[in-house]
């Protein structure tokens, strides 16, 4: 064998730490998750925003001032009942992401709890969760989803629980088929040979190979969830008024888009934008884990 | 494929009974038992509560109940058995009679109004699903015979973006373009809200015309999914061997493209739209709320604002035994497109 031109090979660093360094050379991925801190961080500091940046609460309304472009009063202008656009927006966006987040961590959960098991101990277990699985994936969800809502009053963490109760059966099927692509595996056999006991084994062993996965699950479900979440609140049947929210704020300004357009385009704008670095997120994380498209 | 046919039916009905299940518990468990607020009324006397609920035949154990709500009773009465679920004097619908309920305001029975309306559902969707594949395969070809070029980048990224679109926002701008500004421009535009014109509307121009942006607004999002697809389908086909040969005897790039790669690159598109299938019926719902398109969804979100609880549960029931049917129908096309899947 020819040796190697000098350079040209070098040790590896570990399936994480290169998985990061591919992350962090690929620029749209990197600027998607700086948006996402962004908004985030602006909707963690929204009452701060509102107290010492725009001076407006988000329901304060002004109805002698509605319907006012961008001023220096009102940096985004006013909606029809006076309100301050900016404040609302910043509030908008706690209740988005704070849905958002919450919904995810919920499916993820349950999600790969279910998957774990249910591909771990493969036999009857798995047979009962899966159809389980088939059957809520078999509701519609948008149906379910009013359905709940006008049983339950949704406030945001209900609201996060009614999606994340479809949700987690997408997350789970997904989670099954790497548990089950894993436990054939020379290192979990090897493991078990050992004497590792099952408990060991799933959380030890499986679950950490089974991270990238239902990361990359996470970052574009974000992304979904936040349209859900806004297309519930723009008919209505998400978080209620008065608490701001994108989707409430499009409806509202459903009415009066003919002489208000901004309006509409700046609630629009931001769910876009959150979906969008979501989803650029969620391709850039899942790139960096193939080992295929690794750039030596 | 008979056994094959039969081993997915098998696996449909256990489906179907849970999903029966579900929206049963769920209003059972929460609406008060089809008489909301029937506690709070302070005329009545806790005996003639009791009397009512008996007469709904809600008193009876919750198995017969439920047995009762998806229609056994049919079963068992062609049977014989007919005294054994109690009495058929209560309001339950009966989902293998056909019956998914009536509804809380009017008392009209779900099925037909849900069989009136899914035709117009359907209408929209369909043509969102020829759209959506009409250009989604230029466009995905496109990207791929020029992979790498600035127009293919400006497509991946439009695609990405458009992934991300809300529907209900670009429906709203498209009815400011094309009705609102259109028409103050004087040009020609188009109508923003329902099916047909209310005075001297249903001619086929007129339907087009008011098919036109809901149909657009749903044909984006499966414009920006499928033509990614198809320009990586595309991409893995054109570099198979067969094409190498194709083009090694000489034959016209256009037809090596054309004829030959293609078919073979669109062939897996089929998947994905079977994916759809199941969807077909309520994956419109944002879209006809905002357009007015009287169809299922539309007639979902009116009830459910009126807290007609039955009607929204009979039409997710219809819609949980459609989206199960579809699948069905799906995995039985994919079985006689690739005889592979028939041993699954």
């Amino acid at each position: 064998m020819a040796s190697l031109p000098a350079g040209s090979v070098r040790p590896g660093r570990g399936f994480w730490r290169e998985s990061w360094d591919e992350l962090r050379s690929n620029r749209a991925g990197m600027a998607s998750a700086a948006v996402l801190c962004l908004l985030v961080a602006i909707a963690l500091a929204a009452p701060a925003v509102s107290a010492v940046v725009t001076h407006y609460g988000p329901t304060q309304q002004d109805l002698g001032h509605a319907f006012e472009g961008p001023s220096r009063l009102h940096w985004l202008g006013t909606d029809e009942l006076g309100r301050d656009t900016l404040t609302r927006l910043v509030y908008g966006a706690r209740v988005s992401l704070g849905v958002g987040f919450l919904t995810v961590a919920i499916a993820l959960t349950v999600g790969a709890a279910v998957g774990l098991l249910s591909g771990y101990y493969v036999g009857l277990l798995d047979d009962v969760l899966m159809r389980v699985v088939d059957v809520v994936l078999s509701v519609p969800p948008v149906f379910l989803y009013i359905l709940m809502s006008i049983l339950f009053r949704p406030n945001a963490i209900t609201l996060a629980v009614i999606i994340a109760s479809i949700g987690w059966a997408g997350l789970a099927r997904l989670v099954r088929s790497e548990v089950l692509s894993l436990r054939s595996r020379d290192f979990i056999v090897a493991t078990r040979s050992l004497g590792a006991r099952d408990a060991r084994l799933i959380l030890r062993h499986v679950l950490p190979n089974a991270l990238p996965v239902m990361i990359v699950a996470a970052s574009l479900g974000l992304g979904q969830v936040v349209l859900i979440e806004a297309a519930l609140d723009f008919l209505g049947l998400g978080i209620q008024a008065p608490t701001p929210s994108w989707g409430d704020m499009l409806s509202n300004a459903q009415v009066y888009f003919v002489h208000s357009t901004w309006l509409v385009v700046l609630p629009g704008s931001l769910i876009f934008l959150t979906v969008l670095a979501a989803n650029v997120l969620g391709n850039a994380v899942r790139d960096a884990f193939d080992p295929r498209l690794r750039r030596f | 494929m008979a056994g094959y046919v039969v081993r997915r039916l098998l696996t449909a009905v256990p489906v179907l009974f849970g999903v029966t299940l579900i929206t049963f518990l769920l209003m059972h468990f929460t609406a008060g038992n089809y008489v909301p607020g029937l506690q709070l009324d302070p005329n009545l006397k806790p005996s003639d509560i009791a009397r009512i609920r008996a007469n709904l035949g809600l008193d009876r154990p919750l198995v017969v109940q439920y047995l009762d709500w998806i229609g056994i009773g049919a079963l068992f009465k062609a049977v014989g058995l007919a005294g054994v679920l109690g009495g058929s004097h209560n309001i339950d619908p009966g989902i293998l009679e056909g019956n998914f309920g009536r509804s809380l305001i009017d008392g009209s029975p779900v099925l037909a109004s849900v069989l009136g309306r899914l035709p117009n559902t359907l209408e929209l969707t369909a043509t969102a699903i020829v759209v959506g594949l009409a250009l989604a395969v230029p466009v995905g070809v496109v990207s791929a015979l020029r992979r790498g070029s600035r127009l293919d980048q400006f497509l991946t990224a439009a695609s990405v973006a458009g992934f991300a679109v809300p529907q209900f926002w670009l429906g709203l701008l498209l009815i400011l373009l094309f009705s609102v500004e259109f028409h103050a421009w004087g040009l020609p535009w188009l109508p923003s809200s329902g099916a047909v014109s209310p005075l001297g509307g249903g001619g086929v121009v007129d339907r087009l015309q008011h098919l036109a942006l809901p149909a657009t607004v749903l044909a984006f999002f499966y414009l920006s999914s499928w033509s990614r697809f198809v320009r990586s389908s595309m991409i893995e086909t054109l570099s198979q061997d067969y094409v190498r040969t194709a083009r090694a005897k000489g034959m016209s790039e256009r037809r090596t493209v054309y004829v030959h790669a293609l078919r073979n690159a669109v062939a897996p598109l089929v998947t994905l739209i079977g994916l759809e299938l199941p969807g077909l019926v309520s994956g419109a719902l944002v879209v006809e709320v905002v357009f007015g398109w009287p169809g299922i969804g539309l007639l979902a979100f009116q009830r459910a604002l009126q807290y007609d609880y039955t009607t929204v549960m009979g039409i997710t029931t219809f819609a949980a035994v459609l989206v199960v049917l579809g699948n069905l129908l799906a995995d039985v096309l994919y079985a006689v497109i690739d005889p592979r899947v028939r041993y699954s």
